[in-house]
């Protein structure tokens, strides 16, 4: 058995009179490869958030690796290795594809208060390689702003990736991309997990991408989870399908 | 057909400098050789314009660091400048008061008492103001300015109120206007050099990440508000260092150094020069001085002019005179690169057609 990485027990998290996380619990083996499904409002973003130290928790506790990350700062979060990309592409519009991930790469390095570097001297060998990876190579010289969308979300991806994370977390990775860059990230995202057996957590909308790469499944509904299971159980679950995949799925 | 050969040559060789160099290369290399000339120019009155240009414009680049590179508007910045400009004007008088006169390391020391001084005085009134962005940033960073103003303005037992100091007399070798001039040129040519290294280090695109998705630089690993107060207290230091070759240069300080008066002259400089270039705070600060000395001799409408000047450059040029520049040059470029596709294109047959 596999070590235990992320362990969440008993998340709340309330916004005015909406219980929007409902006693979460969730655990997380290293190399393991969970999607988390529900309708919108389930909770999914909320519960990245939370998971992230945008948002405090109500109650629950947190413990990554081992050790207590609760209401840490995001920066902390991040640097003790959980890494996130974002369902609406969060980037540095106007730095180049490169300067995005360079930077967010000598953040990582331990560089981002080096006054005295050069920033286009340090972890550029890294940086090619991520850029490589996520399939960027073409594109260093354009200015983040300027990109297609997916390219925009590969930029998404290639910054979690930056961060050298132990557990990634992707909010909805491919929303917003054609079908063959879909196809591409989430390739992309199965061999970071199996070569690289990067723990990953995701949302996502398309259920071929979840049936066809997440190793579990767990369905959010109403801030709770109902189901958790191999995707095959999953989708032969009834509940599942009177909640979310609707009779035909 | 010969001299537009040679005009075009002529013209490519400016290109070339300015790919080689850079925008910012360029304009270093222009003003580098200007000021190095400027007291060849007939009377005195040329190199005391050139002086304040140099002290505003390293003002105004300091305070740049804030605005263009972290993307913080701060309307106290002048608090730094009029604190380091303070420390050394004070120095000077417990040196004066001592023997009189003020020898060279007096000299040297009063200056450098500036760094200490505006560097903490930046650690406090950042510390509460990198808890805020925006808006509230820019408002507290002015409160504080107004702040420091009065304390200097009425504390007349350390400070001499406003009537300020008096009598910085600095040693006889810069009592000369051009020998002041070459100094002041030296220490702001170092501390621009400085300033050029922080921007383009790790820590530089730091900062262009809090000014671009701050959430994100956090989702990152950037510890948001230690980078902002590091920033802000550089960024107050270099406003302390250019405040400090003030008092020696005017022979007085007075509290006007400090107040919100003081803290626009850098954001009006940024605003025509251009935030978002290296070299635009100190091109703003060549026009804006040159222009202040120079209108201020035929009329004393000069808060008129500026005003119709910053008017007009925020509505048809926001982006300051060195974005214009860059997109000439860049179109340029193009051009010359689609002319030079064309000709390839049409070598065979066509050869010697323009």
């Amino acid at each position: 058995m596999s070590r235990k990485i992320l362990e969440v027990t008993g998340l709340n998290k309330h916004f005015g009179g909406l219980h929007a996380v409902k006693d979460f619990n969730l655990e997380l083996f290293e190399g393991d490869s969970l999607a988390i499904i529900g309708p919108n409002g389930a909770g999914k973003t909320t519960l990245f958030n939370l998971l992230t130290g945008y948002h405090k928790v109500d109650s629950g506790s947190i413990l990554f690796g081992g050790m207590d990350i609760t209401n840490r700062p995001s920066h902390e979060i991040a640097r003790a290795g959980i890494s996130r990309a974002f369902q609406i592409t969060n980037i540095f519009p106007k730095l180049t594809v490169f300067e995005n991930v360079r930077s967010a790469v000598q953040t990582q390095m331990g560089k981002a208060f080096d006054v005295f570097g050069r920033a286009d001297k340090i972890g550029t060998e890294e940086t090619e390689n991520i850029v490589d990876l996520c399939g960027l190579d073409k594109r260093i010289r354009i200015v983040a702003g300027e990109l297609s969308q997916g390219d925009k979300k590969k930029l998404e991806l290639a910054l979690a990736l930056a961060g050298k994370p132990k557990l990634l977390l992707l909010d909805e990775p491919t929303a917003g991309m054609s079908l063959e860059e879909t196809r591409e990230t989430m390739i992309l995202v199965d061999r970071l997990n199996e070569e690289f057996n990067l723990t990953v957590l995701f949302t996502e909308h398309d259920m071929a991408v979840v049936f066809n790469h997440a190793h579990r499944v767990a369905l959010l509904h109403n801030g709770e989870i109902i189901v958790v299971g191999t995707p095959e159980q999953v989708r032969m679950n009834e509940t599942v399908q009177r909640i979310y995949l609707g009779e035909d799925a | 057909m010969t001299s537009s050969a040679g005009k075009s040559k002529k013209k490519g060789s400016i290109n070339g400098l300015y790919r080689q160099a850079g925008l910012t290369g360029t304009i270093a290399l222009i003003l580098g050789i200007g000021f190095l000339l400027v007291p060849l120019l007939p009377g005195e009155f040329p190199v005391i314009v050139a002086v304040e240009i140099l002290i505003l414009g390293l003002f105004a680049m300091s305070f740049n660091l804030i605005y263009g590179y972290m993307g913080q508007i701060s309307f106290g910045h002048a608090a730094f400048f009029g604190l380091g400009a303070y420390a050394t004007a004070l120095m000077f008088r417990a040196f004066q008061g001592a023997t009189g006169e003020i020898g060279y390391l007096d000299f040297f020391l009063s200056l450098l008492s500036a760094v200490p001084v505006s560097a903490m005085g930046a650690l406090v009134v950042g510390f509460f103001c990198v808890r805020l962005t925006g808006i509230y940033f820019a408002l507290l960073s002015l409160a504080f300015g107004e702040l420091v103003f009065y304390v200097v303005f009425s504390w007349y037992g350390f400070t001499g109120g406003d009537d300020g100091i008096q009598g910085l007399m600095p040693p006889p070798f810069f009592r000369d206007t051009v020998n002041y001039y070459y100094f002041t040129l030296a220490i702001v040519a170092i501390a621009v050099v400085v300033l050029w290294r922080i921007t383009q280090s790790p820590f530089g695109y730091s900062l262009r990440m809090l000014r671009e998705n701050q959430q994100r630089a956090a989702f990152l690993g950037i510890n948001v508000r230690l980078c902002m107060l590091v920033n802000f207290v550089i960024a107050g230091t270099f406003a302390g260092v250019a405040g400090a070759l003030w008092g020696p240069f005017q022979r007085s300080v007075s509290p006007v150094l400090l107040g919100w008066t003081q803290s626009g002259i850098p954001v009006f400089m940024t605003l025509i020069g251009g935030a978002s270039f290296f070299g635009g705070p100190m091109v703003g600060s060549v026009i804006y001085t040159a222009l202040n000395s120079y209108v201020t001799r035929f009329t004393m409408y000069w808060p008129l002019t500026i005003g119709v000047i910053i008017l007009f450059l925020v509505l048809f040029v926001p982006g300051g005179i060195l974005s214009v520049v860059d997109a000439r040059m860049a179109a340029y470029r193009r051009r010359r690169e689609s002319d030079a596709d064309i000709s390839a294109g049409s070598a065979d047959g066509r050869e010697g057609v323009q």
